[in-house]
């Protein structure tokens, strides 16, 4: 059974989590449900499991940095990231694909390529302005 | 449970140590056991570590370190709790002689990050956030500062010059500390007004600086336990752990309600004062993990010595400074004195022992002290133990 990292790369996607039983959403998945204590099952091949929701859309930038030391896999002489907060109150990390980040700035968060390991793709959010 | 005491410190520098990880670790126990005035009769050996089987290719680091300085059959174990595990390996030298598991207990934190490049020893820390949802972007707790920085800036209406003013701070009281991994002076100067700044001071993670963020260093820092009722046979005068206070709080930071928040060090910190009896009017200095100058700033907030967000007034008016009303990072910090990972929180600690002794050099003494406060910060705040000492 595939990581939750595989599990992006195989789909290329990013997925927050619904809870089956009460309806409740998470990013990333917890093992079980704050709300209703139901259990996720970790091999995602028993019913009932919580359903994968693909993140991403409309967003608002919280904070951002931009890096000039970076990490290994990855092809460019900096790196921006931010924290995103969308409409339903989920929040997640992505990578800034804008020349000119401003907190409080609507996005665009598609899911794409975020860095290349040995052997292992890894897929993320992308922000980008959003499209007129 | 019986009151528990430091009879003894020691430590190396920090910096780049061209020794294996074993030897730092057990040059800082000699020390420790020297000022104590002992040689054995030692019941419990912790270490705190983070990076040995990452690293250094070696596990079983505290079986490593009792061996190489003759300490069988004493018990022993490591302590990983990340950039918390010195604070964490002193808690559970606590608690074994607080509930009579032990009499006498050594605590060492030890790292060598040196040995690979820069980039891998910020990746081997960075392994510590979510594998998904922050990793497998390449993400950096240098990153996490940097956003967690502009955030508080944004808010609260820090400046860079602010942190420019801590850094110097920083250096000054390291330049006074033989341990200190920077030797260097800092000044204003130099670092923020001059005409090189971007070339001597440039960006990091915006909007932090280099001079914002701690280096890569080795080093190891040990403590001697013991139970207060027997502390008279040792050689010096013990200082008591009068509180420890530990929280949690969630994996990924973006998760917080306010991303400011740093509720760990709060919840810690009222632990440690609750356990303690006093308050933090009480503290006369503080060790705050300042792995970012930032931290420093939120941390003062958090464990009441300042409302949040007027730190920088008392940055202003010098109130962080040795002859200030708190000093804080009076041993340069882990900015400037350097963060052997594993080795931080027992620094810290060494730290707060040597002032309440008045064993401090000149020019980085505080003026008689009475309850020091060390707060080690894991993670992005995620586990925080906070421990008080005080001079009896
Ligand atoms: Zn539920």
């Amino acid at each position: 059974m595939p990581t939750t990292t595989e599990l992006y790369a195989v789909d290329r996607n990013v997925y927050a989590f619904r809870c089956p039983e009460c309806g409740a959403l998470y990013y990333p998945a917890p093992m079980v449900c704050r709300k209703c204590r139901n259990r996720r099952d970790p091999s995602v091949t028993v019913y009932p499991d919580f359903e994968k929701v693909p993140l991403g859309g409309p967003c608002r930038l919280l904070t951002w940095t931009r890096i000039y030391a970076l990490p290994e896999g990855i092809d460019r002489p900096s790196l921006a990231f931010g924290v995103v907060e969308f409409t339903n109150g989920i929040r997640a990390v992505g990578v800034l694909m804008t020349e000119k980040p401003k907190t409080g700035a609507l996005l665009d968060a598609r899911a794409g390529l975020v860095r290349e390991l040995v052997g292992r793709d890894c897929y993320g959010l992308q922000l980008f302005d959003p499209s007129p | 449970m019986r009151e528990v005491g430091i009879v003894g410190i020691g430590h190396t520098k920090f910096g780049r140590l061209d020794y294996d990880l074993v030897d730092i670790m057990a040059w800082s126990s000699l020390e420790a056991l020297k000022d104590a005035g002992i040689e054995g009769g030692i019941d419990q050996v912790f270490v705190a570590n983070m990076g040995a089987g990452a690293v250094n290719n070696q596990t079983g680091i505290a079986s490593a370190l009792v061996s190489r300085i003759f300490l069988e059959p004493a018990m022993a174990e490591t302590v990983e709790n990340g950039p918390a595990s010195g604070a964490s390996a002193v808690k559970c030298g606590y608690l074994a002689i607080a509930a009579g598991m032990a009499d006498t207990v050594l605590v060492t934190g030890g790292e060598r990050m040196r040995e690979t490049t820069g980039w891998k020893a910020t990746d081997f820390v960075a392994t510590l956030t979510h594998p998904d949802a922050e990793y497998a972007y390449g993400l950096t707790l240098p990153a996490y500062g940097g956003m967690f920085t502009r955030a508080y800036m944004e808010r609260h209406g820090l400046t860079e010059k602010h942190l420019a003013m801590i850094a110097v701070k920083a250096h000054r009281n390291a330049e006074k500390n033989p341990f200190a991994h920077i030797e260097e002076t800092a000044s204003i100067d130099g670092i923020w007004d001059g005409p090189h700044r971007e070339v001597v001071n440039p960006v990091m993670a915006d909007p932090l600086r280099l001079y914002d963020l701690c280096p890569v260093s080795d080093g190891a820092a040990s403590v001697v336990l013991t139970a207060m009722e027997t502390a008279g046979r040792f050689k010096k005068k013990p200082i008591r752990i009068a509180g420890i206070g530990q929280a949690t709080d969630t994996h990924c930071v973006f998760n917080r309600e306010d991303l400011l928040d740093l509720k760990a060090v709060r919840l810690a910190a009222e632990r440690a004062y609750a356990m303690a009896g006093i308050g933090p009017k009480e503290i006369s200095l503080a060790e705050l993990h300042d792995a970012f100058l930032i931290l420093e700033v939120a941390e003062s907030e958090e464990v009441g010595f300042f409302p949040k967000g007027e730190a920088k007034k008392a940055i202003e008016r010098g109130e962080t400074e040795i002859a200030g009303r708190i000093p804080i990072n009076t041993s340069g910090g882990l900015k400037a004195k350097g963060h052997p990972v594993g080795a931080t929180g027992v620094s810290q600690i060494h730290e707060i022992v040597k002032q309440l002794r008045g064993e401090a050099e000149e020019g980085r003494r505080v003026k008689n002290p009475r309850y020091g406060l060390a707060v080690n910060f894991g993670g992005f705040g995620n586990n925080v133990v906070a421990t008080i000492l005080a001079k009896e």
